[in-house]
């Protein structure tokens, strides 16, 4: 069986996303020992030129797939700390990963969601189609989660964290993908039934949906990935030690109060990005 | 500020890190503790451990179905090779996590804590 890790990179003016997929990229070939290929676009592709790192990205990934870049109108409040700005979000084509992975087995994560350990190795031979995370972990004391972080709405049901999704190349996951589409195709639609607020396109909530319809309205999913382990936009990543420790600043209520952390050896979500740029030089030479 | 105050603030900085650094180590010894075989995932606990010892010794030792973490039926062709397989997990990992927990029990400053 041909198996590997996907990744998404649409760069834009504030994020530099085709760098946070280099340092995911090479963080889950060391430490899952699989090829990870890249889909991106002309423009991002045109910027890796510009910037003179498209050897790096072609020495890094097994295959860089041009798909057309999204329209979109998406727009996200992202956070660098206690900073915060509005900036678009390219994520509307991640339901087309069934079409466009060279792989049989795929382990698709976001760009921001960092590998340091094999434990998602053990997840390959699972007599599953698709594997989705049920929830997230929050690494702060508390869960700093709020109640849309783990429903689609108040009275809609529990979320999936699209961060890792492990799929196969059968009938069953082509479906899902389909139903994955066709719930954003008619998003409005689906957030009358689902009651969920429409305004932002969430990934997160598609596949929820899409699961839901595809496993017969049963909510007791048995079959998921482990919980994507989350520090949050507001978390800061200060260091990045040659062992591989990452140093945070954690913030357990959202505050100008934070708390140091160190983690290592367990794969991480790092939600803010522009701390994952700031450090993307010394998480490459991990 | 009061002197005593200010040990406090200071006592809860350092017990917040003490409680995130001991969550990391939680989470590093679940994931360690979680293996596949045979397309099911399995969980290494102490009943688990006694369950498959007590089946070798009562002979059942190949061709063994057992309830995995997503509750699905998984045959186990060798029954002592993945007793083994767990043990070996179990020791590595418990290990590691008592020789960091001593660690972490031994500092008494955030600075120690996380290794600045």
């Amino acid at each position: 069986m041909n198996k590997g890790v996907l990744i998404f990179a649409h760069n834009s003016r504030d994020v530099d996303y085709i760098l946070l997929s280099m340092v995911s990229a090479k963080l889950a070939k060391k430490n899952l020992k699989v090829p990870v290929s890249l889909v991106t676009d002309q423009s991002t592709v045109d910027w890796m030129h510009k910037s003179g790192i498209h050897s790096k990205v072609e020495e890094i990934f097994e295959n860089i797939i041009l798909v057309d870049r999204p329209q979109t109108t998406n727009r996200r409040v992202l956070h660098d700390g206690t900073d915060c700005s509005t900036i678009p979000f390219v994520n509307t084509n991640r339901d087309s990963v069934y079409d466009l992975t060279p792989y049989d087995k795929t382990l698709l994560i976001d760009s921001d969601f960092l590998i340091f350990s094999d434990r998602l190795n053990h997840f390959w031979e699972v007599d599953q189609p698709i594997l989705i995370p049920d929830y997230a972990t929050d690494v702060a004391i508390y869960d700093r989660f709020g109640y849309h972080d783990k429903y689609i709405s108040d009275t809609g049901i529990k979320m999936c964290w699209a961060t890792t999704v492990m799929f196969d190349k059968s009938e069953f996951s082509k479906t899902f993908f389909d139903l994955v589409s066709h719930v954003r195709e008619n998003y409005e639609r689906y957030s009358m039934i689902y009651r969920f607020d429409s305004r932002q396109y969430r990934n997160d909530i598609a596949f929820s949906i899409a699961r839901h319809l595809m496993f017969g309205f049963d909510t007791s999913y048995a079959h998921t990935l482990p919980p994507p382990y989350t520090t949050l936009d507001r978390d800061v990543l200060v260091d990045v030690k040659n062992n591989g420790d990452l140093k945070f600043l954690i913030t357990q209520h959202f505050d100008d109060k934070y708390c140091l952390a160190s983690i290592s050896g367990v794969d991480v979500h790092v939600m803010n990005k522009q701390s994952i740029v700031r450090h993307a030089d010394k998480l490459m030479e991990l | 500020m009061e002197e005593n105050v200010k040990k406090a603030l200071e006592f809860a900085n350092y017990q917040q890190t003490l409680t995130i650094q001991r969550k990391v180590l939680k989470e590093k010894v679940e994931a360690k503790l979680t293996f596949g075989h045979n397309g099911g995932i399995f969980k290494i606990t102490h009943s688990l451990i006694a369950f498959v010892q007590m089946l070798i010794d009562q002979g059942r030792v190949s061709g063994v179905p057992l309830v995995d973490e997503n509750y699905n039926p998984i045959l186990i062709d060798n029954l002592e090779e993945f007793r083994d397989e767990m043990l070996d997990r179990y020791f590595s990992s418990v290990q590691d996590y008592y020789e960091k927990y001593q660690d972490l029990k031994k500092h008494r400053s955030v600075e120690k804590l996380v290794d600045l």
